[in-house]
């Protein structure tokens, strides 16, 4: 598992309400399923899945909240380390769009100040019930200098284009790091060489 | 959100988020018990947190509020025929008191004495950087410690191996940067960012590239014994011929230290991870050490007769040391190395005082301190065998990831109780926050508790409870009388106590007993571990408690920094301070409380170094309720997780899921939710050395540069 062959590898992480679909996109996108009920994934701490862009192979490590979101209960931890956010709401509960700025609290307090965040406004396939509209949404999204952008895991919309564009955009920065940093940072991804070498102990 | 009713039905319920409640939590979750984990504060860890500045503000406030008188609710209503209620504590305060704070810089932005060098700065509005700038120029241009007798050393440092610089064995990783001596300036700039760049958090934990501290450690030896002209003085009157470095850069404001805030996460209690302590065991054995990131203590010191000076603990340390003689490192080696193994003489010395031992070993009076304070960490009182475990455990834990046997983790020790609650949650476990529960529901002919009643009223219904102890009155709880506390102290300074080129330096200092005082331990975290801001050092103070956290600690601190009661110290000037006592949880017993046999308690924070209590509280905890169960087995790498139902054909034009050269290659998408622990594979490559041993290797390599310095020594002399 540690030797893989990757170019840069990224930390996503999603949050927002309970039941907006976080897990669903998740498991649509790594797995190409949409889990008919909730399923909860026991024991499962983050997707991985690894795609290919303009050649550079992008590994995803994709983290889930593991529910601790129902009762307002996330561990700073969790945003620690993240490289990319992925806000979401329900566009047809309109109570899961007006926490956005309790979310965008906790991004501020705990996660990183570099950290790219998009809001994904799910359940597009249905928009017979849509509460949020998508203007109001976009504009919310320039407020807050996010992307946005609207998917249905059901249906498979848009699903991918959130994670690739993602990728891109976190390629593009990690580039722009390097450019900045002249080397000085490592790029994620790397320091995946692993040796185990014995320590030496004074005896 | 938080409307939502709980469940109404768990295996075990937890009351607090400390840290061994939250392993017990992760430890009942992952053998597939349902675990519901509560905690009235609305922050996690309790007195294990780590807060930004302004949290902590928030959190002092509420210590000093008076904390007012809960009105209990009566819940009997809800009690069934043979049942009685056990009424919870609800007051959070009676574990911290005497907090005390101390603001020792100005409210606002100014400047203090622009230095010379520094003109063009000080006309920018801009504090942060300016900083940053000052300091980097001190470091290539003049010496913030003029008096240097030995320059060579600050050359040394550029190349990549001068004999006596020594690059501390983690270094062997970073190694192909020479570039690295010219970094620090930038670095300190980038600093805020580098463990988040870090890939998989399961790889990533004590990483070294970025963090290059080692070089400039270097550089600490030639400054300790040489710049400061002996004092051996009493330590209140510290010596005074250095231009006091700290004033050529602008004062820091207190309005900076709001502003930058978020950076800090300052502790509430202080302690660091013995690389090979049970904490570091466990987080590596489950898997949990994969939600976060470590850094080395890169040095000891010790405060001895008004001064700081480093330690040597490593190999290459005693070889480089400038403070030792050839006698003395050759001594001291040789007491190392013959104290590995339990011998006839030591045994000799069981029952009678270590420091007896060390004394009949003739080694001086360096060694004897450094031995006896700074490596076991022991009181002259401490018997032989004791003395000679912890000197042992101290040995085997040097060199698995560092120079020092201790690691620090990134953000805070407030993290480590959440990585745990995280682990408990991927498992199923439930968490609340701002929750409370009032009453324990007692089956009176089981003498059992079946059940808690919550903040709401809602009954849960339960099998056993795990209590903080703060929950429960004193009039049920054995402990030892008076209770014990510690005395805390916070610092945030401006510069290290013992500056080198890096400003990345994480230090233990021990400070022996003074004056039938108890020793204190002294932790100095830069912004390197991503606890205070640029420019800032985070220095925490513990002592077991003898008056309040002031006079027990103020004193040290007087004589240690710069402080308006010592306003023309040369050391680093304390900005900002906080003062308090906590409750030391290793007063309170295991067994023999006054409440139900299912209902088992847990307590905060102890005097220790490391975490050895808390975790054998949790296992001790988990094994009398699940005695066949093992504890923390390691969670499943989710890259070997296999999942069920469909055979994932990812489609899609750019993504190729399967070509990654993943070890287990066709995993993808497949198979089996659930369990399924990989086993096979990840023991492999885990076992011992998970992340925290991949990164961090140390080669033993390190003895015949260690050699060729000794030469050197004796040719200096």
């Amino acid at each position: 598992m540690s030797m893989e062959d990757y170019d840069y590898l990224f930390k996503i992480v999603l949050i927002g309400n309970a039941g907006v679909g976080k897990t669903c996109l998740v498991r649509r996108f790594t797995q190409g399923l949409f889990p008919p009920g909730q399923g909860a994934t026991i024991g499962v701490d983050f997707m991985i899945k690894t795609v290919e862009i303009k050649g550079e192979k992008v590994k995803l490590q994709i983290w889930d909240t593991a529910g601790q979101e129902r009762f307002r209960s996330i561990t700073q931890s969790y945003y620690r380390s993240a490289n990319a956010l992925i806000l979401t709401y329900d566009i047809t509960c309109e109570d899961s769009f007006r926490c956005l700025p309790e979310w965008l609290r906790e991004i501020e307090q705990y996660a990183n100040t570099t950290v790219v965040t998009i809001l994904v406004g799910n359940k597009i396939d249905l928009s017979e019930k849509r509460e949020v509209l998508r203007q109001r949404a976009e504009d919310f999204a320039e407020s807050q200098s996010m992307l946005y952008l609207e998917t249905s895991a059901k249906e498979s919309d848009n699903v991918e284009k959130l994670f690739l564009d993602l990728a891109c955009e976190l390629i593009r920065e990690a580039k722009q790091n390097k450019l900045d940093n002249n080397d000085t940072a490592p790029m994620p991804g790397e320091g995946k060489a692993i040796s185990y070498l014995t320590c030496c102990n004074i005896n | 959100m938080a409307t939502e009713e709980l469940p109404s039905e768990f295996d075990v319920v937890i009351l607090g988020t400390g840290l061994a409640e939250s392993v017990a939590a992760a430890a009942f979750s992952r053998v597939g018990q349902k675990v519901l984990h509560l905690d009235r504060r609305s922050y996690y860890a309790a007195n294990w947190a780590s807060f930004t500045f302004n949290a902590l503000l928030t959190w002092i406030q509420q210590q000093q509020e008076e904390p007012q008188p809960q009105e209990v609710q009566d819940w009997s209503s809800l009690l069934e025929e043979g049942e009685e209620l056990i009424y919870l504590s609800q007051s959070n305060s009676a574990s911290i008191r005497n907090v005390q704070v101390f603001c020792f810089t100005s409210e606002e932005d100014e400047e203090e004495a622009p230095d010379t060098t520094e003109e063009e700065d000080s006309a920018d509005p801009q504090v942060e950087t300016e900083e940053e700038a000052e300091e980097a120029s001190h470091k290539e241009g003049e010496e913030p410690e003029p008096p240097q007798p030995l320059p060579p050393p600050a050359q040394n440092q550029s190349e990549p191996e001068p004999p006596q610089t020594l690059p501390p064995p983690s270094q062997s990783q970073s190694e192909p940067e020479p570039p690295q001596t010219l970094l620090p300036p930038a670095q300190s700039q980038s600093e805020p960012e580098p463990p988040q760049t870090l890939p998989p958090p399961a790889q990533s934990e004590p990483e070294p590239p970025q963090t290059l501290p080692p070089p400039a450690q270097n550089q600490s030896e030639p400054e300790s014994p040489q710049t400061l002209p002996p004092p051996a003085q009493n330590q209140s009157e510290p010596p005074q011929t250095l231009p006091p470095p700290a004033q050529s850069k602008k004062k820091i404001s207190y309005a900076h230290l709001v502003r930058e805030g978020r950076r800090f996460n300052i502790d509430l209690v202080s302690k660091l991870m013995f690389s090979r302590g049970s904490l570091v065991d466990l987080l590596i054995k489950s898997n949990v050490s994969r939600y976060a990131e470590f850094k080395n203590v890169t040095r000891i010191l010790t405060y001895r007769q008004g001064r700081v000076e480093q330690v040597p603990c490593s190999r290459s340390d005693v070889f480089a040391s400038r403070q030792l003689s050839v006698v003395e490192k050759r001594k001291l080696m040789r007491f190392l190395t013959s104290c590995a193994e339990e011998t006839e003489e030591q045994r000799a010395y069981n029952g009678r005082p270590y420091l007896e031992f060390l004394s009949d070993q003739k080694l001086g009076d360096n060694l004897q301190h450094f031995l006896l304070h700074s490596i076991a960490m022991v009181t002259e009182a401490t018997p032989t065998e004791q003395g000679l475990a912890a000197t042992r455990h101290f040995l085997r834990c040097l060199g698995r990831y560092g120079n020092t046997p201790f690691l620090f983790p990134v953000y805070g020790l407030g993290e480590i109780p959440q990585c745990f609650c995280r682990m408990c949650a991927v498992f199923g476990g439930i968490y609340c926050l701002r929750h409370s529960v009032s009453c324990l529901l007692l089956d009176t002919h089981s003498n059992r508790c079946k059940a808690v009643i919550d903040s709401r009223g809602q009954r849960i219904s339960c099998s056993h409870v795990v209590l903080e102890e703060g929950f429960v009155g004193a009039e049920r709880k054995r402990s030892s009388t008076p209770p014990r506390f510690l005395s805390r102290a916070v610092l945030i300074t401006d510069g290290s106590i013992l500056p080198t080129d890096s400003e990345q330096q994480v230090s233990l200092v021990t400070v022996p007993p003074a004056a039938g005082g108890p020793a204190v331990k002294m932790v100095e975290l830069s912004p390197s571990t991503m606890t205070c801001s640029a420019g800032t050092y985070l220095v925490h103070l513990t002592c077991p408690s003898v008056g309040s956290a002031h006079q027990d600690l103020s004193p040290l601190v007087t004589s240690m920094f710069r402080t308006p009661e010592s306003p023309d110290h040369d050391g680093p000037s304390v900005l900002w301070c906080l003062f308090f006592n906590m409750a030391d949880g290793s007063g309170v017993e295991a067994e023999g409380h006054d409440l139900p046999e299912n209902v088992h308690l847990s307590s905060g924070p102890d005097a220790e170094l490391g975490h050895e209590h808390a975790v054998r509280q949790a296992e001790s905890i988990f094994q009398k309720i699940l005695p066949e169960e093992e504890f923390c087995p390691p969670a499943p790498n989710p890259e070997d997780i296999i999942y069920d139902g469909d055979t994932g054909d990812t489609e899609g034009d750019t993504v190729n899921t399967g070509d990654t050269g993943d070890t287990d290659g066709d995993t993808g998408d497949t198979v089996n939710t659930g369990d399924t622990v990989n086993t096979g594979d990840t023991d492999g490559d885990t076992g011992d050395t998970v992340n925290t041993g991949d990164t961090m290797n140390t080669d033993g390599d390190k003895t015949s540069p260690g050699e060729e310095e000794e030469r050197q020594a004796v040719s200096e002399e």
